[in-house]
């Protein structure tokens, strides 16, 4: 091959482009830590975007009253008809949430889900809530059944000198036993 | 006919001519216009109706000028257009500024005390209230005071729950039970803010008919029991179905979600049940999606039952029933459709050779042809046909218990079109405990003993073929007076005069009680009827789902025209079961064990009967004792056709999977045709409704596609007695 078609053809491109490497490689070393673009997953973890839409809870209000009360209107407002509900009666012997009616049933099919977060917006009671949580890799298909159970936050614990004070903070801090 | 007047109005521009006196709500409709309303209904009176001010309207009148001329002259204030009559030259505007400030106002009002609870509420979704405030609402309230908040979630009934906060006082249940049921049992308490609506102190609203309340209701104050909070209207899938709970036929949505009827709503039909339904059937249903249904075919193994594969059974059954060849038997079908009927009826038949087959389970019922040589081969009265009636007598029968849609329709007669009814009936039936009695609009009731049924009939008679008092004036004549001597000292209780019977056409209506113990009565009722001169039909209805079809397709020992010697009717085979001449039974669809009346010789039959088959929904009585078990499909599962008891034939369809191993019992019957050899190729309903069709006179005019939402009445056996 002439040579000097070789050199314009082949030697200078690679030489340039080994430039660019060999450039960034210089500022990354120069600048340790700040333009950093991955991440030690996962024993390191991103920052998630203020708005970002994962895993769904039912939140519970301060007293531990679940906040769902069975309205099926995620299920209608849902536009993968992922969301089941079915509700009944709350009675004296078994309050579930406050007024008449409580979920008795609340499954989410995550492997339909969209994760748009209508059902969030439907919520007349912000009971459901899409939170950052986002490995939601599993094993099994029916594993993705998210249950009323699995979906339900924890009954929130407040500590003892908080529940004691008359000003006892809005949210509560959650204790990792309960 | 009278002649209808018409009168030319103007709609918001528009232009129509409607019947005169016809309300303007419903004229809008007629172009198209839907005026916003709570307490309007078109089969509800309007004495304490035109309440909710919700249907306003601008109203125009011309109005002659001194010159002559016409003018438009606008009514100073906005009119309800629910009650106001169409008439000539009227300018109707729905939507000037004033109208949809007047609407946002009047809901502003309805929601001062409206708790406003909609996402717990069961009407939620399909909300007369929420849509119009959606519509014509105000976004947002002024009213910052504390609502009234009376207790929410009253039980009323068995069936119905009140919830008084949502209530609009729009008096619709209420002029529903005091206009349609005729009970009464719901009305207004106090007045002012504190009204409310209420059973009367201490009494249970048990009105038979108290579902059709939670249709009319325009919000969700009155709600189903069964139903409450088990789906929202958007959870749920509708299909068009007919309530099996009697031989009225009534036409019904089944809502049904993930495979689980839970609700059963009326389906218009003018011709049946217009839009009501009763308690039986709104309420009775959900057997169609009990836990205890049967999932797999059962064969009894000793003293238990053991699960097996259709394959397995199928073959058990159809040896079992060839080795008993004419010797088999077949029970039941009043409950399964026309095409199970019609391809049992083949199996037994063609390739059984068997005439044994009877549909009936009450005691010694006459014989099909006792019956055809009594009552000849009349067409029961058909629904809708009561309407114009001049006299309608109901011999021995609880209608409301026995056929609950033709004691709404016998009603409206009677206090609609002015009919008059005339009631004979057992003493017992006073103490009866519901509250739809005949006796509330009866024009005379007249109460025997058991045992004069006779008498009374020949009573009767005397008066419809003019035996009356003729110093009588027009009206009532003092029947008692003049009637034959068995009446005389049979001593019965009139209750008011017979009045005269023959100045217009004539239903009876003559009890099962009655006619399945003695055609005496239906057969003197007719000899008197074929000598009046006005039409009198005597009816002797069927009283289970698809009886009346059963009836027609000869599921009777002597109703095959083909079969040279009559067959063994229920008594027979049951008996023949005990003494070894019936070696197979197939006990379809029915409880005999519980419903016949000698369950003592049902049991003992069926302890010694070599082979039954039972096929059925769960385990009950019968099928405990059978050898082999085979589940049915319910009728939310399958597509076909019911008879009703007008001969009505009417189609159901499937509203869901039944998800579980279960079948047809047509299906059933042509694969046993099948393993003995006979072509029973049958793919789908449609092709059993086609060979009915094709081989059975009634059902000629019927084709799988003409029967619409409807149904078809059968063709009138009165033009087929060459038979
Ligand atoms: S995020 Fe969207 S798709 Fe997922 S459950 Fe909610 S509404 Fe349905
Ligand atoms: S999560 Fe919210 S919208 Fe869904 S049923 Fe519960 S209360 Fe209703
Ligand atoms: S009656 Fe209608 S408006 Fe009232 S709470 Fe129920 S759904 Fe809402
Ligand atoms: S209960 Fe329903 S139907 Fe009866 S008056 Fe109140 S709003 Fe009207
Ligand atoms: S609908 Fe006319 S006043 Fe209620």
């Amino acid at each position: 091959m002439n040579p000097i078609r070789l050199t314009r053809d082949v030697l200078t491109p690679i030489g340039k482009g080994l430039g660019v490497t060999i450039s960034h490689l210089g500022k990354m070393l120069g600048t340790r830590g700040r333009a950093k673009f991955t991440v030690e997953y996962p024993e390191e973890r991103r920052e998630q975007f203020p708005r970002t839409r994962w895993r769904h809870y039912l939140t519970r209000y301060e007293n531990g009253l679940e906040k769902c009360i069975g309205c099926s209107l995620c299920a209608g407002a849902c536009p993968a008809r992922c969301i089941y509900v079915e509700a009944a009666d709350n009675t004296d012997h078994a309050r579930f949430s406050p007024g008449e009616r409580y979920a008795a049933r609340y499954e989410i099919n995550m492997l339909r889900c969209v994760f748009c977060g209508y059902c969030q917006e439907a919520c007349p009671t912000g009971a459901i809530v899409l939170r950052k949580e986002f490995e939601l890799a599993d094993y099994d298909r029916k594993d993705f059944l998210y249950t009323k159970q699995m979906l339900l936050e924890p009954i929130p614990i407040r500590p003892r000198q908080v529940r004691a004070s008359d000003e006892a903070p809005k949210a509560a801090p959650r204790s990792e036993a309960a | 006919m009278s002649q209808v007047e018409f009168v030319n109005i103007t709609i918001d521009g528009t232009t129509v001519q409607v019947p005169a006196g016809e309300m303007v709500i419903e004229s809008a409709r007629r172009v198209g216009i839907e005026i916003p309303h709570f307490c309007y209904h078109p089969r509800l009176t309007m004495e304490a109706g035109a309440n909710c001010r919700m249907c306003l309207v601008e109203v125009s009148m011309p109005r002659k000028n001194p010159d002559g001329t016409l003018a438009l002259a606008r009514m100073p204030k906005p009119q309800t257009s629910c009650s106001l009559p169409a008439a000539e030259g009227m300018v109707i505007e729905t939507e000037t500024p004033m109208i949809v400030e007047a609407r946002k106002g009047m809901l502003e009002f309805l929601l001062i005390n409206h708790p406003l609870d909609c996402p717990i509420c069961d009407r939620g979704g399909e909300c007369p209230l929420q849509n119009n405030t959606m519509h014509y609402g105000a976004a947002t309230t002024r009213f910052v005071e504390e609502k009234r908040h009376p207790p929410k979630a009253y039980p009323l009934s068995k069936y119905v729950i009140f919830d008084r906060e949502r209530c609009i006082h729009c008096a619709r249940c209420t002029r529903f039970a005091s206009d349609i049921s005729g009970d009464a049992q719901l009305d207004f308490l106090k007045r002012g803010a504190d009204m409310e609506v209420s059973s009367f102190r201490d009494t249970e609203f048990t009105s038979l008919y108290s579902g059709n309340v939670i249709e009319v209701c325009p919000v969700g104050a009155l709600l189903s029991r069964p139903y409450r909070f088990t789906a929202r209207p958007w959870d749920l899938s509708t299909q068009k179905s007919i309530c099996t709970e009697c031989s009225n036929g009534c036409n019904i949505k089944l809502d049904h979600r993930a495979g689980k009827l839970l609700r059963v709503n009326a389906r218009l039909n003018e011709e049946v049940n217009e839009e009501w339904t009763c308690d039986q059937g709104k309420f009775g249903m959900d057997y169609a999606s009990h836990e205890k249904r049967l999932r797999r075919p059962l064969i009894r193994d000793g003293a238990v039952f053991r699960e097996v594969s259709w394959d397995e059974a199928l073959t058990h059954v159809a040896t079992a029933l060839s080795e008993a060849g004419p010797a088999a038997a077949f029970l039941g079908g009043a409950r399964s459709s026309n095409e199970d009927l019609f391809v049992l009826r083949r199996l037994f038949q063609e390739v059984l050779g068997s005439q044994n087959m009877d549909h009936r389970l009450g005691p010694a019922y006459p014989s099909a042809a006792d019956v055809r040589a009594a009552l000849g081969s009349q067409s029961p009265t058909p629904i809708a046909a009561y309407e114009r009636m001049t006299t309608i007598i109901v011999f021995g029968c609880d209608l409301a218990v026995e056929l609950p849609i033709l004691y709404l329709r016998v009603r409206k007669a009677a206090v609609r079109r002015g009919a008059k009814v005339i009631e004979c009936q057992p003493s017992s039936y006073r103490e009866r405990p519901h509250a739809n009695k005949v006796t509330d609009f009866a024009h005379s009731s007249i109460w025997y003993e058991p045992g004069q049924e006779t008498a009374i009939a020949e009573a009767l008679a005397h008066v419809m073929t003019g035996g009356r008092d003729p110093g009588a004036s027009d009206g009532a004549s003092d029947a008692a007076a003049s009637l034959p001597n068995a009446v005389a000292e049979a001593n019965v209780e009139f209750g008011s005069a017979i009045p005269r019977l023959d100045d217009g056409p004539i239903a009876i209506i003559i009890g099962r009680d009655v006619w399945s113990r003695s055609l005496s009565v239906p057969a003197t009722l007719k000899a008197a009827a074929d000598k009046m001169g006005t039409p009198c039909v005597i009816n002797t209805y069927a009283c289970s789902v698809n009886e009346q079809g059963a009836r027609e397709l000869g599921i009777l020992p002597d109703g095959s025209v083909q079969a040279s010697a009559p067959g063994l009717n229920a008594d027979q085979i049951l008996h023949g079961l005990k003494d070894g001449t019936v070696k197979a039974l197939w006990v379809s669809g029915v409880d005999i064990a519980s419903q016949f009346h000698d369950p003592e010789l049902v049991t003992q039959s069926l302890e010694q009967a070599p082979f039954v088959v039972v096929t059925a929904l769960d385990l009950n009585r019968t099928a405990t004792m059978a050898d082999v078990v085979l589940p049915l499909a319910s009728v939310a599962e399958y597509d076909g056709t019911y008879t009703s008891m007008e001969r009505r034939v009417q189609r159901f369809h499937q509203a869901f999977d039944a998800g579980v191993d279960v079948r047809e019992e047509w299906r059933i019957a042509a694969n046993v045709g099948m393993r003995l050899g006979v072509d029973m190729p049958y793919a789908s309903w449609r092709d059993i409704f086609g060979a009915i069709a094709t081989s059975e006179r009634a059902f000629a005019e019927c084709t799988p596609d003409n029967l619409g939402d409807g149904g078809r009445l059968l063709a009138d056996r009165n033009n087929e007695d060459s038979r």
